[in-house]
């Protein structure tokens, strides 16, 4: 008998001709190309010698093709607004981000049960972030928090959206949607439970220098987001307001 | 287990900086060159295996770029692989070899080590660096190491009330080694002058707590070592440099799930007991989100093997891999320089500085001295191995550095988010 596999929902034909042309252009072939003169050589600044090198510019545009394996309901359950976990049936721990298979080695790989999780959980650490790979510079300034779903018994990467100085670890926090959803874990978001208030021992909040220098450095991100990407300081603050 | 010693007999090095135009295999070939002219006595055709070590394929659109290299330096005819484990990468091919050696198969084996990481903008670098990660679930948020290091560490921080003074403490401790070495980068780029906390402070924050002083270095270069078993280490080298003990460990890929982490659980009760009492526990206390427990795991090994009972007192100098500040406090604690909670400790009262009791990163480390992944552990060895045979003025022209009558040190290795590592003891008798 032959294996049958069938496509049974397609979001992806649009981008799948999209990228024909990335991948037209990204196809390793060089583009340009400049001559350096730069140091030589293995040993001390001082000691080096110039050369001429040749710098060629090639790229690579890749679009890949990728099983969410037995995890799918986890990720179609984001795009259908609902948050999932799984949990052992033998020593009941509760997985999220879920495992179809337990990982306690006592339970020599006992297959877990899908459960809902509700859309709660604390902040169980956090940084806050001013510079990141490029697909996120623009979310520039965001809170990266680790928070653990109320249930579960694991931690959940998920950006926290709120002004990054009022952030702190124990927070609770309410788990949103996003209105583009697309199957990973950006489609989800969280803002803080409102009328928390930041605990005398946070380790972002102990000294106020270190409070003034992110501030500081806050600053330094507004003007580069408006360099940039034309992004103004008031329009990144409604972020954290518009809920 | 065998008891065939193995020693690291050498090594070369070509200059790491943040952008090198001398292609991989030309680095290589300089630091190979540079290692041939300390070893009068080597015919390069008695050695028997290549040991190559590089971290990533993404950043040069290159797959098997060992076989490049190998044959580049003449070295091919014989056996040789490459390892491949993220951050891990350069201390498992010291391991590998040291395996190779110490079960018989070989008696003499060249270890290279390198990696060019500016072919792409430093944000695409961190990109391919990233996706060391788990693409599927941390990578999408962020996507930058920067970010789940500074994570752990907050989380370090307010279990055990380190503060953003001790990370600028480590921070400039290893800066004003590094101004000493003249390999390092941060000598390259910003000169010999000392550097204060009040300049730790100017510096950018770029993901909280950490600041760019606080991060790892993106680099290109590279490091060439020989190793062989004790029948041929005299017959090449006056100053081998013994492995005492190695050991390897490894954690959770996510971070996130190490807070039900069952394979720890219950494995290292003392340190689950040094968690503070007004926080809440997870299920699994430690490793937590906070300590690197294959560090753990990995030390437990190589200090039993090398009969370390209290590293402290009986290590001289450390260099670990401590690709953010926060690491480095924290791998006190779990090299057991410490007990859990007490990293801060050593910093403040100078035993990790220069003339402390247990020196750590003379070289400058990640952070300062340099950070070509698939070279970094191999370069912190050769610097090690400088140390332990009295060769630091000679090498560096600066005895600043130099630890008196050296006798054993340790360095550490590991990928990920602590995912993968280990450790090597190294001894000079
Ligand atoms: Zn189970």
């Amino acid at each position: 008998m032959a294996e049958e596999v069938r496509i049974i929902e397609d979001k992806a034909t649009p981008i799948k001709k999209e990228w024909e042309e990335y991948a037209r252009k990204g196809n390793w072939t060089v583009k340009g190309y400049e001559m350096v003169r730069a140091l030589s050589g293995p040993g001390r600044i001082e000691d080096g010698e110039e050369e001429d090198f040749m710098v060629i510019y090639r790229p690579h545009g890749v679009l890949y093709r990728h099983s969410y394996g037995l995890v799918s309901k986890f990720f179609k359950g984001l795009i259908d607004k609902t948050l999932y976990g799984t949990k052992c049936p033998v020593c009941n721990t509760v997985y999220c981000p879920p495992r179809v298979h337990c990982w306690n080695p006592k339970c020599r790989v006992a297959e877990t049960e899908w459960i809902e999780l509700p859309l709660r959980g604390k902040v169980h650490t956090f940084s806050v972030m001013l510079f990141s790979a490029d697909a996120f510079l623009e979310m520039l300034p965001f809170v990266l928090a680790y928070v653990q779903i109320n249930g579960a018994d694991t931690a959940l990467p998920i950006q926290v959206v709120t002004a990054p100085t009022d952030i702190f670890v124990g927070q609770k926090v309410r788990i949103k949607f996003r209105e583009n959803r697309k199957g990973d874990l950006m489609d989800i978001y969280a803002v803080p439970v409102k009328g928390q208030t930041t605990p005398e021992d946070s380790c972002l909040h102990r000294n106020n220098r270190d409070i003034e220098h992110l501030n500081r450095d806050l600053e330094n991100t507004y003007a580069f987001l408006n360099k940039r990407f034309g992004i103004k300081k008031a329009e990144v603050e409604r972020r954290w307001k518009a809920k | 287990m065998s008891d065939r010693r193995v020693a690291i007999l050498g090594g070369g090095l070509y200059r790491p900086g943040r952008v090198r135009y001398d292609n991989a295999e030309e680095g290589v070939a300089m630091a190979y060159k540079n290692m041939l002219n300390d070893f009068p006595n080597l015919d390069p055709q008695d050695i028997q295996f290549v040991q190559s070590s590089y971290f990533s394929d993404h950043l040069n659109q290159q797959l098997c770029m060992a076989w490049i290299v190998q044959d580049y330096i003449g070295q091919h005819r014989k056996g040789g692989y490459r390892v491949e484990a993220g951050g891990s990468t350069p201390l498992d091919a010291l391991l590998n070899a040291y395996f190779l050696i110490k079960s018989g198969q070989y008696d003499l084996v060249l270890v290279v080590g390198w990696e060019w990481m500016s072919e792409v903008d430093t944000a695409t670098a961190n990109e391919f660096i990233a996706s060391a990660s788990d693409t599927d679930w941390d990578f999408t948020v962020g996507g930058f190491y920067n970010g789940y290091y500074a994570a752990l560490e907050t989380r370090h921080m307010q279990l055990y009330g380190e503060t953003i003074e001790d990370l600028g403490r480590i921070a400039v401790k290893n800066r004003n080694n590094a101004v000493h070495n003249p390999y390092s980068q941060w000598r390259a780029e910003h000169g010999t002058a000392y550097v204060t906390l009040d300049d730790y402070y100017k510096d950018r924050i770029i993901a909280w707590p950490y600041r760019r002083w606080d991060c790892a270095l993106i680099s290109e270069g590279a490091c060439c070592l020989l190793m062989g078993s004790e029948k041929v280490a005299m017959k090449y080298s006056n100053n081998p440099m013994w492995i005492a003990g190695v050991g390897m460990g490894t954690d959770s890929m996510r971070p996130g799930d190490r807070l039900v982490d069952w394979a720890y659980h219950g494995v290292y009760k003392a340190e689950e007991k040094l968690y503070p009492k007004n926080i809440e526990k997870p299920v699994t206390p430690y490793p937590e989100m906070a300590n690197f427990g294959f560090a753990r795991e990995a030390v437990k090994q190589a200090y039993a093997q090398a009969g370390i009972r209290n590293p402290l007192k009986e290590i001289d100098l450390a260099e670990l891999f401590a690709p953010y500040d926060g690491v480095e406090l924290c791998l006190y604690e779990d090299l057991m320089f410490c007990h859990r909670g007490e990293g801060k400790t050593l910093i403040r009262e100078g035993v990790v500085e220069r003339g402390g009791e247990l020196p750590c990163q003379l070289s400058g480390g990640l952070t300062a001295f340099t950070h070509p992944v698939g070279a970094t552990s191999l370069l912190q060895t050769l610097f090690l191995y400088w140390q332990l045979a009295g060769l630091i003025r000679k090498k560096l022209g600066d005895a600043t550095l130099q630890v008196r009558n050296a006798k054993k040190a340790i360095t550490t290795g590991h990928g990920g988010t602590g995912c993968q590592g280990g450790v090597i003891i190294y001894s000079r008798d």
